[in-house]
């Protein structure tokens, strides 16, 4: 493993019961690149995601993100984890309907002993670089599909991660809105030097990346 | 924990917090309500002797003579001895005594009801003092008679008049409002202890079936400490064998029949009842809620949230809605026990309280004290109510927010 190295994945396999959806997956991402992993619906993309990021445990295999091995470590130290280097953007969104674009942005600092200004300082950069600056005591309810997966990129980088997750980040989007959150993430990646892997079944959508990788039927073919 | 998300939640989920906040308010006020009404019965069963300035009234039952002439004892209210009297002073918990000599006199034109009181004591029938209309109340040594009001009005008894009980005469000094007295011990004319003592001692026929001397008594009353009252009722009744009748607030109670004077363990059951429902009540409608919120949970955690920081944020949402439901019940128990206040209630007065005669006229009528229901909301009750729903939060958060924080993001999340 290089020292530039940010995530790396050995031997990872995942089993449900007898469906065994990842199979000997062996990856990994340097500090600031950008990867696409893509593949068919059913592949095993989003599993391999969800090893790689610590929200699941491997069958078998090893995961080591930051310098860290994480296969070991417990619920609550995983969480701790991804809330000091790791970003998420999910297909969906998963903003908290009840909570201003603002608030959600903040959702990973609210554990943390700070005052509500300075979240709230935090979040309003954030949103300001993403052109949100005048909906940011808006409800997700009064966003725009582009809107919200600005907001949800906001809130992935709100801990200054070293690697952003994506899962389909343009999935519920038009093309167009599409585009503009790859440019986006494009941009994260090329001024911010924030490594980013994303998951698509879109191939035109990874030709932004630096780097491809394909999956067939839990594996890794190129 | 944050305040802002709680306090958004709770807003923004109008109709979960609305349903959860009086679905528990609903059963805290129960749980108010059952407790305040069994507690105002309890505090209405003490009227009858409270009114008396007593806790406990002791009186023996026995014969009376075949020859109805002149002044016999009541056959429920015969000697008491004054050893026995001592002997009753002299138990612990026992804070003063007051007695009464109770006289039906039957002279050949008409008949008495006569209640030989003591002149000075906080206890017992001497409070009738309150209830003088007109003259004068009782002075010292002095052979003179106080009347009843509206047996004065009945025969024609006025002021000065010199009336005649058993052969002696006795001047009309004042008269006395019975419906503001007490419903037991009344009479119809009152005299000095020590005048009622001399009719009983010099009664042949009242002698013959209960020895009598001066000194000795056939009413008690007792104040004593409120926790040792059941404990004593039961050492008087050693003290003065079977035939003794101690009326205690418990005694009243049991005569109301009510569901609520019944017995602490009706209002024990009705309290316990009242509370599962409040839990179950509180825990389905945030079992639901929080089933609902899994994939926001699932957002937490992946965003960074420990189980802890998901546990108690959750328990501080269910603590602060039970909180308001605790408040809320309150305020539903209270206006509820202040309509409750206005309900009458009759307390019965057992007979063998009653002074008259039951082959007299109206003897066989059962007395009552009417009175409104005290009801109202002890601040005791009241705090224990409000705190109760605080725990209920803080489990039901708590058991609830343990369970749903075991949930793996990647579950709720994956299925997009």
């Amino acid at each position: 493993m290089s020292k530039s190295t940010i995530l790396s994945g050995m031997d990872l396999s995942k089993k449900y019961g007898d469906l065994e959806v990842v199979k000997g997956v062996s990856l990994s991402i340097d500090a600031g690149e950008f990867v696409c992993l893509v593949g068919k619906s059913g592949c095993g993309k989003t599993t391999l995601l969800s090893l790689l990021s610590g929200l699941e445990k491997p069958t078998r295999g090893r995961v080591i993100l930051n310098g860290k091995e994480i296969n070991g470590a417990s619920e609550d130290e995983l969480a701790l984890f991804r809330r000091e280097n790791v970003g998420f953007i999910f297909q969906s969104f998963n903003l908290i309907p009840t909570l201003a674009a603002w608030e959600n942005v903040a959702l990973p600092l609210f554990p943390l002993k700070m005052t509500n200004e300075e979240r709230h300082l935090r979040a309003m950069e954030l949103l300001g670089k993403m052109d949100l600056g005048h909906r940011i005591k808006h409800l997700p309810s009064a966003l725009s599909g582009g809107e919200k997966q600005r907001v949800a990129i906001a809130r992935a980088l709100i801990n200054n991660p070293k690697i952003i997750f994506a899962d389909e980040p343009t999935g519920n989007l038009d093309s167009s809105t599409g585009e503009a959150i790859m440019g986006i993430l494009n941009k994260l990646h090329r001024d911010e030097g924030v490594a980013i892997l994303m998951v698509t079944h879109e191939v035109e959508l990874a030709k932004a990346a630096n780097r491809l990788i394909r999956m067939k039927d839990g594996e890794v073919v190129s | 924990m944050n305040l802002r998300y709680m306090t958004k939640e709770l807003y923004y989920q109008k109709r979960r917090t609305l349903m959860s906040i009086f679905g528990l308010s609903t059963g805290i006020a129960l749980l108010i309500v059952l407790n305040s009404l069994s507690l105002a019965y309890r505090q209405a069963a003490h009227v009858p002797l409270k009114e008396i300035g007593a806790d406990i009234t002791v009186q023996r039952s026995g014969d009376v003579p075949k020859d109805l002439a002149g002044a016999v004892f009541p056959c429920s209210a015969v000697t008491i001895r004054k050893e026995e009297v001592e002997k009753i002073q002299k138990l612990p918990g026992v804070r003063g005594i007051g007695t009464g000599l109770l006289l039906w006199v039957f002279d050949p034109n008409r008949a008495w009801i006569v209640l030989g009181i003591e002149k000075e004591n906080s206890i017992g029938p001497s409070l009738l003092r309150s209830s003088v209309t007109e003259g004068r109340f009782l002075e010292d040594g002095k052979p003179e008679a106080l009347v009843e009001q509206a047996y004065a009005r009945q025969f024609g008894i006025r002021l000065n008049d010199a009336i005649s009980v058993a052969d002696k005469k006795f001047p009309v000094v004042g008269f006395v409002d019975a419906s503001r007295a007490a419903k037991i011990a009344i009479a119809n004319v009152y005299l000095p202890l020590k005048e009622a003592e001399d009719l009983a001692a010099s009664s042949k026929g009242l002698q013959s079936v209960s020895p009598y001397e001066p000194g000795d008594v056939n009413l008690l009353f007792i104040k004593a400490d409120q926790e040792k009252i059941t404990d004593l009722a039961s050492e008087m009744k050693g003290i003065l064998g079977n035939k003794a009748t101690v009326a205690t607030p418990d005694s009243f109670l049991k005569l109301l029949g009510s569901l609520f004077a019944l017995s602490d363990k009706f209002t024990l059951a009705a309290s316990l009842i009242a509370i599962i429902i409040a839990v179950l009540i509180a825990f389905k409608t945030m079992a639901g809620n929080i089933a609902e919120r899994a994939r926001e949970i699932g957002v937490l955690k992946a965003v960074g949230w420990t189980n802890r920081n998901v546990v108690y944020q959750l328990m501080l949402e269910s603590v602060i809605q039970c909180f308001i439901a605790g408040i809320l019940g309150l305020l539903i128990a209270l206006v509820a026990s202040f309509g409750l206040s206005f309900m009458k209630v009759n307390i019965p007065i057992p007979w063998e309280m009653s002074p008259t005669p039951h082959f007299l006229p109206g003897g066989g009528d059962q007395i009552f004290k009417t009175l409104r229901l005290p009801v109202h909301v002890p601040w005791n009750l009241a705090f224990f109510a409000v705190l109760l729903s605080i725990i209920i939060g803080g489990l039901t958060g708590g058991l609830l927010g343990r369970h749903i924080s075991k949930i793996k993001p990647s579950e709720v999340l994956r299925h997009e």
